[in-house]
């Protein structure tokens, strides 16, 4: 098995000019952890995800301070928004290169390579860079246990 | 002057405007130079390895060493991120009354602890503070870079220099209290006042959340308790040491690196985390000046120099420490007040064998090399992170902004301990 048997075919991504307002409603609207950003000819360009667009809204101070067990009340940060400048700017500001694998890959090395670089999911493509697929650690993960129920007794 | 001179002079400068341009580190700049000083000693057989051995001022990386050894062991109890916490809940969320009590904390610290560390370390917590009350961080974080810059200088411990200047003039902890804290007390206090009404629209919006910053928990900010009190009795008792280790005939270094082994008998921390934490780049620094300034010492560049001043007696000596502290508060204000003490300090001695009384202008240049500082966003290394850290934010500090509100108070403070230098030189 490899992981074009176990991928969602009918992705949702964005195109590049979209806005990173344009960018969270997908998210929201889909309930997606990533989304790929692909040009005209559907070819992958980048990801951006939930975390990035949080980033956004998180205080700066969460970085600085090791410990936040003190803090029990965010005060005025919890009210504070992204500014609608900052929500339209292009998402492209917010866009990572994407890790993929190509559809012929097998489970585990795409499990491994999630491990490594801390995935929750992996976008699969074309030879020419299209993106065909994408998927989850659930995903992959249960079709890799599935095949324990071939073990004999 | 002879050639051996020509070039120690040349690799000095040439280090020394390496250091100043920042393009290179200043201690990989300061090593090379320190070890092309050598070479050229040993080519010319003016400056010997054991001679630059000899060069290096153990007293002062002694007295640092042990210092930022006790340091690095409070740093992970949380002790400054519960005084900043303190500090928040007694202010009640009024920014005038944060201001001065976040401003005080740090200075107090800053005065037995090196300044850096201390603005390291509450810098991040006043970021949380400042966003949990609605305002902006940067009021707070200048100040503190400010307010601990000038409270370093009063005591023997806060400040490199001063660490530097005590242990070439041979002062004792109790001759900064004596000589520098009461001048440093007004001064810190012009400089708070002046802060005050620079940052006063910043200060006067009302924080839209003053009673979270009630929720957050003292207790559960100590990280550990029990180590922080162990740390803490010996930091009091090697500061009482301190204050007689004249009377006891020993030197500051030995107080502090005997404090430092002390703690880690009684709390036995893991000691490779804890020896990452001290600044070997900053004792490294050092290490390699001295053996640089020596190097200029053995060519003989130091007596030419101090020849300028000989029978020079056109200048009033009370005129000389007000155009030292001037001057070196200039130079300081935008470049490393480091090298400049370390550069001045055989010159200092040198304008003192010629039979002049120089205890007073060691404390003009401990003032010019501390408020200087002050002026711009890289005056000193506690501006340069306060700066860094605010970049990572939403509300940068940009150095038109330190100019504006820092440079005021470099000229307030040097005013006034011009002033007071020239009422008290009598008693220096």
């Amino acid at each position: 098995m490899n992981i074009s048997d176990c991928m969602k075919r009918n992705v949702v991504s964005i195109p590049e000019t979209a806005s990173i307002r344009e960018a969270a409603a997908v998210i929201v609207k889909k309930h997606i952890g990533l989304l790929p950003i692909v040009d005209g000819n559907d070819r992958l360009i980048g990801v951006v995800g939930l975390r990035d667009l949080l980033n956004l809204e998180l205080p700066d101070f969460v970085r600085f301070i090791d410990d936040l067990d003190f803090v029990h009340d965010f005060g005025a940060v919890e009210t504070t928004r992204p500014s609608a400048e900052m929500l339209d700017t292009p998402v492209k500001t917010l866009m990572k290169d994407a890790y993929t694998v190509e559809e012929g890959c097998g489970l585990l090395r795409a499990y491994a390579l999630m491990l490594q670089y801390n995935l929750h999911d992996m976008p699969v493509v074309s030879k020419d860079g299209k993106l065909i697929g994408i998927a989850s650690r659930v995903d992959i993960g249960t079709s890799i246990l599935s095949a324990w129920d071939k073990v004999a007794k | 002057m002879n050639l051996v001179a020509i070039l120690t002079v040349l690799i000095f400068v040439s280090s020394l405007v390496l250091i100043f341009t920042e393009r290179i580190n200043r201690t990989i700049v300061a090593f090379a130079g320190a070890c092309l000083m050598i070479g050229v000693g040993e080519a010319f057989q003016f400056y010997k390895m054991h001679s630059a051995v000899e060069a290096i001022d153990f007293e002062t990386l002694g007295l640092l060493m042990g210092m930022m050894i006790l340091v690095a062991m409070l740093e992970p109890t949380g002790f400054f991120q519960y005084l900043a916490v303190l500090a928040a809940r007694a202010s009640r969320g009024r920014p005038v009354r944060l201001f001065v009590l976040l401003g005080s904390v740090t200075t107090v610290l800053s005065m037995f602890l090196d300044n850096v560390t201390t603005v390291v370390l509450i810098a991040p917590v006043t970021l949380l503070i400042s966003e949990i009350l609605g305002v902006s961080a940067i009021p707070y974080l200048v100040a503190e870079a400010i307010l601990s810059n000038t409270g370093g200088v009063a005591t023997l411990v806060g400040d490199p220099p001063n660490v530097l200047i005590g242990s070439a003039a041979g002062f004792s902890f109790t001759d900064f209290l004596v000589h520098s804290l009461p001048i440093v007390a007004v001064t810190w206090f012009g400089a708070l006042f002046l802060l005050r009404h620079l940052f006063m629209r910043e200060l006067s919006m009302p924080p839209s959340s003053a009673e979270a910053v009630m929720k957050l928990d003292p207790v559960q900010s100590l990280n550990e308790p029990e180590k922080a009190k162990k740390i803490l009795v010996v930091l009091g008792v090697a500061i009482l040491l301190f204050f007689v280790h004249h009377l006891l005939h020993v030197e500051p270094a030995f107080v502090a690196l005997g404090a430092a082994a002390v703690a880690m008998m009684w709390i036995q921390p893991d000691i490779h985390e804890t020896l990452r934490k001290v600044e070997w780049s900053v004792l490294v620094f050092f290490g390699a000046l001295f053996v640089m300034v020596g190097g200029l010492e053995k060519a003989g560049v130091l007596e030419s120099i101090v020849g300028l001043f000989r029978g020079e007696e056109s200048v009033h000596p009370v005129l000389f420490g007000v155009i030292i502290i001037w001057a070196v508060a200039i130079l300081s204000a935008v470049v490393d007040n480091i090298p400049i003490t370390i550069a001045l300090i055989p010159i200092i001695q040198g304008v003192g064998a010629t039979g002049i009384n120089i205890a007073p202008l060691w404390w003009a240049l401990a003032f010019g090399a501390g408020f200087g500082g002050n002026g711009t966003i890289i005056g000193s290394t506690a501006n340069i992170i306060v700066t860094a850290l605010s970049e990572k934010t939403r509300t940068p500090i940009t150095s038109g902004l330190w100019i504006r509100r820092g440079l005021p108070v470099m000229l307030l403070t040097c005013a006034i301990a011009s002033i007071m230098y020239v009422a008290l030189y009598s008693t220096f």
